[in-house]
């Protein structure tokens, strides 16, 4: 009897853990933006299937289905096929990503991040949906220009906290850097759309489908300087800039399917995280 | 001259589309003027935003204030469907053509704004202050909404 009583206990503790890890997944999945990239542009899409296309200056990109389905979607893939992606770049063949799979951010992100992730996606209804290849100019159209491209740009790495600064402050900028991405527009590209991290978050005039993206530095002429800590959490939260304005364009949907579900603290990490950076730095 | 211009002028109007009575025109209404006027329109709705931002997140306090506030966004935004009749969108405006590609749509999300700064009305003239913080969410998402689609990108 006792034994039965144990083992009850056992389990209904490993679904509490189970339902943690998946909780903690899809706070992930919003806090690094998937949806927004990953869903299709449509009335009725459903998140995470795929098919949204991403326009560069290198092509047309369409996001991927990654819903569990074993055809069309990640469904086959293991722990260590899903680690592989974020921190390496590369998918199950071995084969490159190109970087509109923003890997080259993801990769800070830490092992038991990726598998909360992992483990989310997987509990959601598998969708069977076939995505259209890339429309990618000739010299891009084959993974080993990925390849090279990764070979020339790509650092893969963790992040580690500095130790002398805040919580707050290692917290904001594992948020800002790597889970959020936000470099992967707001810093300028090179030619080869490489980041100029040197430039880190000073802003983009070529962003993604034609837009020009501000500046987000501590810079007070350019960047957001004279913005309170307060301001930032709230426009993170909102849209809302200090002078009543709303923002349109790709921030809306960051701020729809990324920051406004974060926590007030994560809001507040990244707020204190941006404040930090001195123009150019990052 | 200036009549064959205003006989114009209100024939454009007249053929807008969408459901809306179109701006109030004079004789010397010119496109530019019509879209300078919206854009003034929509300036005083950034401000009475902004201050009433302030009041909502409890930087400021003073009721009677918020409420004036709550009420230039009302009538504000009441006021938005007049504002973009045919021909305004000018050289330089941020207006983007979608607007009158699609003015069913573009009625409809303006539409929402004015459903949400209504709500929003009734709400500080209650005085509650949660239903003032979830009114707020609603009004800013409809600006924001609407930015998304029919507004150009800031540089």
């Amino acid at each position: 009897m006792r034994y039965v009583l144990l083992a009850v206990a056992l389990s209904s503790a490993a679904a509490l853990a189970d339902e943690a890890l998946l909780e903690k997944g899809k706070y992930l999945v919003y806090a690094g933006g998937c949806i927004t990239c990953h869903t299709e542009e449509v009335e009725g899409a459903v998140p995470l299937a795929g098919g949204h296309a991403l326009k560069s200056p290198f092509g047309t990109f369409y996001a991927p289905n990654i819903t569990p389905d074993t055809e069309t979607g990640i469904g086959k893939w293991s722990d260590d096929d899903f680690l592989r992606a974020f921190h390496e770049g590369l998918n199950p063949d071995g084969d490159a990503y190109f970087p509109a799979f923003p890997y080259t951010s993801y990769t800070g992100m830490s092992r038991e991040d990726l598998l909360a992730i992992k483990a989310y996606l997987f509990s959601l209804e598998p969708v069977t949906k076939e995505i259209p290849d890339h429309d990618l100019p000739v010299f891009m159209s084959s993974r080993l220009a990925a390849r090279g491209w990764q070979m020339t740009y790509f650092n893969s790495g963790r992040f580690g906290p500095d130790e002398t600064k805040s919580t707050e402050w290692n917290r904001g900028a594992y948020l800002v850097r790597h889970v959020g991405h936000c470099g992967e527009c707001h810093t300028p590209r090179g030619r080869l759309g490489g980041l100029q991290y040197d430039k880190g978050l000073t802003g983009n005039p070529d962003g993604p489908d034609g837009e020009s993206i501000p500046n987000i530095t501590a810079d007070p002429e350019h960047g957001i300087g004279r913005w309170q800590l307060r301001d930032i959490e709230f426009f993170l939260d909102i849209g809302m800039l200090p002078d009543g304005d709303f923002t349109g364009g790709s921030m809306s949907a960051v701020i729809d399917d990324n920051t406004s579900h974060l926590t007030p603290e994560d809001r507040k990490a990244i707020a204190i995280y941006l404040k930090s950076l001195a123009p150019g730095m990052d | 001259m200036q009549k064959t211009r205003f006989r114009f002028l209100v024939a454009a109007l007249a053929i807008t589309t969408g459901p809306a009575a179109s701006l109030v025109a004079t004789a010397e209404t010119t496109s530019q003027d019509a879209a300078d006027y919206r854009e003034s329109v929509m300036t005083s709705l950034k401000g009475h935003i902004g201050a009433a931002s302030m009041h909502v997140r409890g930087l400021v306090d003073g009721p009677e204030f918020l409420l004036k506030h709550a009420r230039g966004l009302a009538n504000g935004a009441s006021e938005i469907a007049t504002l973009f009749p045919a021909g305004s969108n000018v050289e330089g405006s941020e207006a983007l053509p979608v607007i009158w590609e699609q003015p069913e749509e573009f009625a409809a999300a303006v539409e929402k704004l004015v459903d949400a700064t209504k709500k929003f009305v009734a709400a500080a003239e209650r005085d509650d202050k949660p239903a003032i913080a979830a009114a707020f969410r609603d009004v800013g998402g409809s600006c924001k909404g609407c930015h998304d689609k029919f507004r150009a990108p800031k540089d």
